[in-house]
């Protein structure tokens, strides 16, 4: 049996500032950080989403000095500023003669640089092509920054599986761990939502268009998501080896799995809730009791339904334990699902979600009301993605 | 993963059935076996889109799709790519319409899915914002496209997961497939990758100015940058014990991976080659082979200047005295630089050298650039009088370098 998995450090940069102080008053409250999003270039459809959970004017200069900073994309940003916090947390100041892996996953990449590249290319064809903007839109920018900026030299892995990716990250840097490749792996995800991405998600009515654009996971009424952005980053260790160091570990990594939906169409959620259900149950059935569900609901209308059969299945149709939904507050690709899990995990308190109004009679699952429930010992964090990926990771306290 | 095994073999000895390929030679493994045993290349002028402004004008496009081929709708080149080898990979083992279900996984790369399609979506949207351009463009553009495709295709419902470390991304997904196997997260597992020819890597690769006006030339003395291509490359693996059981022929053993990162800049490698160097080593270890047993290598080689560079000071490390007397080759300069699915192409045509036991040949153009101290197979394929075991190297922008270990399979 491979050594257990711990994690010793969080790092988050996202719409809630910086740090997971500010990011767990955000949870206490329960209400969406939605701002204005820029509509002037004049892609968004007259009618669609105004709102999105960006990050603001986030200081980072004490993870991050200026003069690098100005070399980075925004997720590149984010994810060097996130690995630092992380790592501090864990006491792990420098990486020196450890093996560290990079595991990091993003839904669309380094967006702004990508389309500052192609809008050069059509605006005033190739000759005009920067090189800067090249070398940072590629998908594994972020991880490659984060292995520059900390000195990570074992595997640097960039996994693109849109909402599940997370998950899948998460999991795959615990068996590089576990299985003795890595003594560290720094895994997260790392994402921004650029204006264009915005009006591209909203086109597909994918984002939220309801009053007040607060999302409203598992609402009879819900219509769309919160688009976020964010980086979230955990250190993960042996936990043997952060007991030898006196490392206070946040979390052990109990299981994971993955699966897919082939029901899925390329941009939706499908209809497979017995087949992921049953790989849920599988895995539910081997670890023993969940405290708590950290759900990646985010207020789609399929996802979400989908999201709600599985948990059902998964439970063999028997009460659920509370079920959290971090992407109310934070939005989608934030990694709200990583930094809720570990924060629900440390006792914190999730508010009632500010758009729900009524149970939908289908789903039969509503989300957390905001009451105190006692400190979770083990949950479950669980993240479908549109086009058929599904990935579960069950966290315990350590 | 880990949790929730069921029982999980101890077998580490997982084996490839099945290979599909497109790529500029054409759809299917056997085009791309001719042509490269041929050695004439295939990197030429293209028509993907209008290359006229571009300081280069060379690519290897793959030629237009078998006639009555049948696609989802709105699906991109990558993932017709995609699609397309892995029907060819499942006949090959004998898996066609047999691989659906819990224990198939699917480890797939990709460096830009479809991008090109998101170009023209972005063209129609910046000539006019207003324009009411169709959304449904899009759906394939994200970087899962391919590797979801292929999970749709098959109705696989264990694992599917995409990676995307650029130029790294097919040799990781093979080596995350062999992981699964090996932890009986699977019993089968479809790994590959796919990527097709787009404006934004184009002109990327030449703002860096990394492309070679003519057709790539790797480890030659006068080489001067790459050639772009695009396709991609599946393999079907699993364990032995499986495939022997259902009668499938083995074709090669996947017998060790690993990964690791230069830390060292966003673009250029290392110049002496020690992340490129360690992942060889690890792999080897992970494959429990010595240098010593590497009969040929599938060279990342590139073309460009300090990547090949680099690449022949990590193969001085790890080989030390007998690198005059190991093989190296580079399919990249017959078909191009595939990108994200180099890797997964490269360790395909890796398999078809030992299984026919001859390394082929780079297209002759060039002197082998001596100070490098290289065994190049040019112009002509060359027999291995031992095909025991072969190295592919991939090496990638971020620093990410993969290295995969495969061996000859007695039963091939």
């Amino acid at each position: 049996m491979s050594p257990r998995v711990v994690v010793t450090g969080l790092g988050a940069v996202g719409p809630h500032g910086v740090g997971r102080e500010a990011l767990a008053a955000a949870f206490a409250r329960g209400e969406p950080l939605a701002s204005a999003v820029d509509r002037s270039e004049g892609f968004h459809d007259g009618a669609g989403s105004r709102l999105a959970a960006a990050v603001g004017a986030a200081d980072l200069g004490a993870w991050l000095p200026p003069s690098q900073a100005r070399r980075l994309g925004k997720p590149s940003r984010w994810a060097v500023a996130a690995s630092r916090m992380a790592l501090a947390e864990a006491g792990l100041a420098d990486l020196q003669g450890k093996r560290a892996a990079v595991f990091l996953a993003t839904a669309f990449g380094a967006v702004h640089y990508t389309e500052k590249l192609v809008r050069q290319l059509l605006d005033e064809g190739p000759e005009a092509a920067q090189p800067f903007y090249f070398s940072e839109c590629v998908a594994n920018a972020a991880a490659g920054q984060v292995a520059i900026a900390l000195g990570a030299s074992g595997a640097n892995v960039t996994v693109t599986q849109r909402e599940a990716g997370p998950l899948i990250a998460l999991a795959r840097g615990a068996q590089e761990v576990g299985e003795g490749r890595a003594d560290v792996a720094i895994v997260g995800s790392a994402d921004e939502m650029t204006p264009l991405l915005h009006a591209i998600l909203d086109r597909y009515r994918a984002t939220t268009r309801a009053e007040g654009e607060s999302p409203r996971p598992f609402d009879r009424d819900r219509d769309g998501m919160l688009a976020g952005e964010g980086a979230t980053m955990l250190v993960l260790e042996r936990e043997a080896d952060a007991t030898a160091r006196g490392a206070s570990p946040l979390a052990r990594i109990a299981g994971s799995a993955s699966a897919f939906d082939p029901t899925a169409t390329p941009s939706d959620w499908g209809d497979g809730a017995d087949g992921l259900g049953r790989r849920l149950r599988v895995m539910r059935e081997t670890l023993g009791p969940i405290d708590a569900i950290v759900s990646g609901a985010s207020g789609t209308r399929r996802g979400d339904r989908l999201e709600a059969l599985v948990l059902r299945s998964g439970w063999d149709g028997g009460a659920l334990p509370p079920v959290l939904v971090p992407k109310a507050v934070v939005g989608e690709y934030a990694g709200g699902v990583l930094s809720g899990g570990l924060l629900a995990l440390a006792g914190a308190s999730f508010g009632p979600v500010a758009g729900f109004r009524s149970p939908d009679p289908e789903l039969l699952v509503m989300p957390h009301d905001g009451s105190r429930f006692p400190r979770p010992a083990r949950i479950l964090a669980s993240s479908l993605a549109a086009g058929g990926a599904a990935a579960w990771a069950v966290l315990e306290r350590a | 993963m880990s949790g929730a095994e069921r029982s999980v073999p101890t077998s580490a000895d997982i084996v490839v059935t099945g290979l599909g390929a497109v790529t500029a030679y054409g759809w299917g493994v056997d085009p791309l076996w001719d042509g490269l045993r041929e050695g004439a290349g295939a990197i030429a002028p293209f028509s993907r889109f209008d290359a006229t402004r571009h300081r280069t004008r060379l690519a290897a496009q793959v030629p237009p799709s078998p006639a009555g081929a049948r696609y989802e709708r709105r699906s991109s080149f990558a993932d017709r790519f995609a699609v397309e080898s892995v029907r060819e990979a499942l006949r090959m083992a004998g898996l066609e319409g047999a691989a659906s279900g819990p224990m198939t996984g699917v480890f797939f790369g990709s460096s830009t899915g479809g991008m090109l399609e998101s170009e023209r979506y972005y063209e129609r949207l910046l000539h006019d914002p207003r324009h009411r351009a169709r959304p449904g463009l899009l759906a394939s553009q994200q970087l899962n496209g391919p590797g979801d495709a292929v999970a749709r295709e098959i109705g696989a419902q264990g694992p599917s997961e995409t990676f995307s470390s650029a130029c790294a991304s097919g040799a990781i997904a093979i080596g995350a497939a062999l992981r699964a196997l090996r932890r009986g997260e699977v019993d089968l597992a479809v790994a590959g990758a796919s990527d097709a020819l787009c404006q934004l890597t184009y002109a990327g690769f030449n703002a860096l100015r990394s492309v070679d006006e003519r057709p790539s030339r790797p480890f030659r003395a006068d080489r001067a940058g790459l050639s772009i291509g695009e396709g991609a490359g599946v393999l079907v693996l699993e364990r032995r014990a499986r495939a022997l059981s259902r009668g499938a022929r083995v074709l090669a053993t996947v017998a060790g991976e690993a990964a690791t990162c230069d830390a060292f800049h966003m673009t250029a490698p290392q110049p002496q080659g020690h992340g490129a160097a360690r992942a060889m080593r690890l792999a080897l270890e992970d494959a429990g082979a010595t240098p010593a047993e590497v009969d040929f290598v599938n060279a990342h080689g590139t073309g460009t200047p300090l990547n090949d560079a680099a690449e022949a000071a990590a193969l001085q490390a790890v080989f030390g005295d007998r690198v005059p007397a190991i093989p190296v080759t580079s399919t990249k300069a017959s078909i191009g630089h595939l990108l994200g699915s180099a890797g997964a192409v490269e360790a395909l045509v890796t398999v078809m050298c030992l299984v026919r036991r001859e390394v082929h040949p780079m297209p002759p153009a060039g002197d082998p650039d001596a100070a490098l101290g290289l065994d190049l197979v040019l112009g002509r394929h060359r027999p291995l009088r031992r095909a025991g075991c072969a190295l592919s190297t991939s090496l990638a922008f971020g620093g990410a370098n993969a290295a995969l270990v495969l061996r000859h399979d007695e039963a091939a």
